[in-house]
């Protein structure tokens, strides 16, 4: 291991709030760490990556007080100590905020924000006034337009997250630990995040930000610590590290053509869309073609009616209009006729809508198919499994075993599971709702190259992302939504960042003004 | 491509080696319930004689044959992600169809036959409620319960319809008491009953399905399964196994009782959640609700054997299904934190 502890990046000299000096952790069966090292300083935003399984995730535990390590020491403000709860943690001023958000859903925004310290009136009961007051307080400092008084229930994942760390910064924080937590974010929810970021370490916080999402290390970050396979690979000072030299140590061999090549022009329409509108959601009317071999990427922010343009293509919320596969008619909103009909569909939330968690890496990938290894009703569980030990040779799939649960699989894996699986049937359009969402560098790249097949082989590929650069290597049309319809649509050769988030901002008409404006201003 | 060679041995490595016979034995759900089961075995072979002979055994599987019936079809529901709430007064309300049938005349099998059929009525009217006018599976058998317990008292006016006199009651009687040599026919019955409930669930669509549904509902949706169908269809065969079981019942008490037996719901949902599924859905299966089924019945029978009276018995067997669940919890937290280490 090539170990390069640097003390810090800038030159700062903060004395550390954390120290973690040779940490290891064994779980039965697993070791997630070993003899690991990490310093974390007033001021300075620290990133902690690797990929899925390195044990970011079980290092930023043992600072949130949740777990404990078997070996190493805990030095606190120079002093050896332990963390050994959660509430111990929030004592000492460190704040977790990871991907699972822990709200209450059915009390208000309010009271989320002061959960365990509402303030009280000298009756002892609750002082509803000052808590609005308080909590208006926290979320004016955010930037985060919401009424104190909201049930959280009402409000999207994104606001949700923005709730929990107004709690976070509302609790005299001292070190922040975020824990992939733009993995829910839209572009501008994780642009605001960042620039809160920023002003918490000017402030002197110290943040711990995980996260394998290149941009935001090296908008934030002036150091990094990578992990690889429970151990340290390296400490390095951001931005003099290159982000080429940083993926090779996350993934420990360098990663080549990132987004993938493809050799083969587009051929005739296969997807024709007419007028899809989800009444109950946010689509309106939309129309949209895809060609034999295309890949074309649906940009916009969240709530811009981009998902559900993808849903509703897959049959999961009841739709309305026109689809047509091959000039076949499609009945939008029945996931068993979208099958049917060649459409395959991958939902963005893997957990929620595509994983069956409890059951074997086997049934899950035979999901979409074991209809066809059935007859008379009678399934054919040796062909099964014969089948889907070559689908996950050819899919990549990293499993000790067909039979191990398909929680234990790192979310790359189980995402190539997922992607694998839809694409058994060779489907002749496939819709795919932030395939990367959550996933690490290695495992992106590989979806990657997976798509830019499945297009090679013939297929018309739609792909719905909240990332746009990963749109931008891989699409060859790029279609904007803003407020439910499509707004901006760009050849691969004139898209570009700025061009797709200002009309995915603002919409069409006000980026032609603002373009207009800032022509005759200059 | 290279790499996929190396990456499927650091996986190997990252999550252990595939797990032995014995450690396979050890995780299976039922695992706790079946050491359990040995144990008190063991010990009840050692203080009550009685215990282990084959007469008491097999009187062990006659007693509880009903249970057994009834919580192979609940298992379906549970794996599912439901619960049935109403198979117990099912069960009573077919038992009265049952017992009606039988003494107009009909041959058995006929009768049987009807009383299955109309248990599997009974099923439809809740999978019907829950699948296509969405109501929650919980409300939907809570009432029914009620519904199916006041139909078995309205039909005979709370009484009884006994049915020993019956035509046909010679043939119910050989197939619930009877014995092929020292084999009771309904072990020989609900153990194939055993083979074929497990075989659906392991080697057919629709038993996939039926996980599918319980682990992730929405998941099977978006791939094509009929989930209303599939709810509908469970729900039906709960209710068949009502039927089935209404038979076993009034076979052994020789009528229909018009109440429902009290501690039967319980008796059922205990087998299956001690056999290891889990309310949650999605996991479990049918050897497991037998061992569940066993359990229950190897400890009434040991309280018996000991001269507990059976006003305890109660007490004890709730006391049993809390610590088999707690167990039961245990086991899950311990993989859960093993997995998030990942």
């Amino acid at each position: 291991m090539n170990r390069t502890v640097q003390s810090n990046g800038n030159g700062r000299d903060a004395d550390p709030i954390v120290r973690l000096v040779g940490i290891s952790k064994s779980f039965p069966g697993v070791r997630a760490l070993s003899d690991v090292d990490l310093t974390v300083r007033a001021g300075e935003v620290h990133a902690l990556t690797g990929e899925n399984g390195s044990g970011k995730s079980t290092l930023s535990k043992i600072i949130a007080g949740l777990i404990q390590p078997d070996e190493g020491e805990i030095i606190i403000d120079g002093v050896a100590s332990t963390i050994a709860s959660p509430a111990e943690a929030l004592t000492r001023g460190f704040v977790m905020i990871s991907q699972e958000l822990t709200l209450a859903p059915t009390l208000t925004v309010a009271e989320n924000i002061f959960l365990g310290r509402l303030p009280r009136t000298r009756f002892g009961t609750i002082d509803w006034t000052r808590l609005e007051e308080d909590a208006r307080v926290a979320l004016d400092r955010l930037g985060v337009h919401v009424e104190p008084h909201a049930l959280v229930s009402e409000l999207s994942v994104e606001m949700r997250q923005e709730i929990e760390i107004a709690r976070a910064l509302s609790s005299n924080a001292r070190l922040l630990i975020l824990d992939e937590a733009t993995s829910t974010l839209s572009e501008a929810a994780t642009q605001r995040l960042m620039a809160l970021v920023r002003q918490q370490r000017d402030a002197g916080m110290a943040i711990l930000m995980i996260t394998h999402r290149m941009p935001e290390i090296y908008a934030v970050s002036s150091i990094a610590t990578v992990l690889r396979d429970g151990r340290l690979v390296a400490t390095v000072p951001l931005p003099q590290t290159g982000e080429a030299d940083l993926v090779r140590l996350m993934v420990g061999r360098e990663i080549k053509d990132f987004y993938g090549k493809r050799s083969i022009a587009a051929g005739e329409t296969v997807l024709r869309v007419t007028d899809l509108a989800a009444p109950e959601a946010l689509l309106k009317p939309t129309c949209l073609s895809v060609r034999r071999g295309e890949i074309v990427g649906i940009a916009g922010l969240v709530g811009s009616g981009k998902a559900e343009f993808a849903m509703a293509l897959g049959g999961a919320i009841p739709a309305t209009g026109r689809v047509e596969v091959d000039g076949r008619p499609v009945r939008p909103g029945d996931p068993r006729h979208c099958i049917d009909a060649g459409i395959g569909y991958v939902p963005d939330d893997r957990k929620a809508a595509a994983l069956l968690l409890v059951r074997s890496v086997q049934e899950n990938f035979s999901l979409a198919w074991f209809d066809r290894l059935c007859r008379r009703g009678i399934l054919n569980t040796r062909r099964e499994k014969a089948e889907v030990g070559t689908a996950m040779h050819t899919y990549r799939v990293a499993a000790s075993s067909a039979a191990v649960q398909i929680s234990t699989l790192s979310g790359g894996n189980q995402q190539k599971v997922i992607l694998g699986r839809t694409f058994v049937r060779k489907p002749k359009v496939l819709v795919l709702n932030e395939p990367t969402r959550g996933i690490d560098v290695g495992a992106k790249s590989e979806i990657y190259r997976m798509l830019q097949d499945a297009a090679e082989a013939g297929a018309a590929v739609l792909v719905v992302s909240s990332e746009l650069p990963e749109l931008l290597g891989i699409c060859d049309r790029i279609a904007v939504f803003f407020e439910g319809r499509i707004e901006g649509e760009f050849d691969r050769g004139n898209a570009s960042e700025e061009a797709i988030a200002a009309i995915a901002v603002a919409g069409a008409h006000n980026h032609q003004q603002r373009n207009t404006l800032s022509g005759a201003m200059s | 491509m290279t790499v996929t060679h190396s990456e499927n041995q650091a996986a190997r490595g990252r999550y252990g080696a595939p797990p032995s016979l014995l450690a396979r034995i050890f995780q299976n759900p039922y695992a706790g319930a079946l050491i359990s089961l040995l144990i008190i075995g063991a010990f009840l072979t050692i203080s009550q004689p009685v215990f282990l002979t084959w007469g008491n055994l097999m009187n062990v599987v006659k007693s509880n044959s009903v249970a057994f019936v009834l919580a192979l079809g609940a298992t379906y529901v549970v794996i599912s992600g439901a619960v049935d709430l109403s198979v117990a007064s099912a069960t009573a309300a077919s038992a009265m169809i049952f017992g009606f049938l039988m003494l107009t005349g009909l041959p058995a099998p006929v009768a049987i036959a009807a009383a299955i059929a109309f248990g599997a009525l009974l099923g439809a009217i809740n999978g019907v409620l829950i699948s296509y006018f969405r109501i929650s599976f919980f409300v939907v058998t809570l009432g029914t319960l009620s519904m199916f317990q006041s139909f078995a008292l309205i039909a005979n006016d709370g009484a009884s319809i006994s049915v020993f006199s019956a035509p046909g009651f010679k043939m119910i009687n050989t197939f619930v008491n009877g014995n092929i040599g020292p084999v009771p026919v309904i072990l020989v019955f609900d153990m194939t009953l055993l083979l074929l409930a497990g075989g659906i669930l392991r080697y057919t669509a629709f038993g996939r399905a039926l996980y599918a549904i319980g682990a992730n509902a929405e998941a099977a949706r978006l791939n094509g399964i009929d989930v209303k169908r599939v709810m509908l269809v469970v729900f039906v065969i709960a209710g068949l196994m009502a039927g089935l079981g209404s038979v076993v019942q009034v076979g052994r008490l020789t009528s229909a009782p018009a109440e429902v037996d009290p501690t039967l719901l319980l008796t059922v949902l205990a087998a299956v959640l001690i056999g290891g599924t889990a309310f949650t859905g999605g996991e479990g299966g049918v050897f497991g609700t037998m061992i569940g089924v066993l359990f229950l019945g190897v400890i009434q029978n040991g309280l018996t054997l000991s001269g507990v009276s059976s006003f305890w018995q109660g007490m004890v067997s709730g006391a049993i299904l809390i610590m088999a669940v707690w167990l039961g919890g245990l086991r899950q937290l311990l993989r859960r934190r093993r997995q998030s280490a990942l």
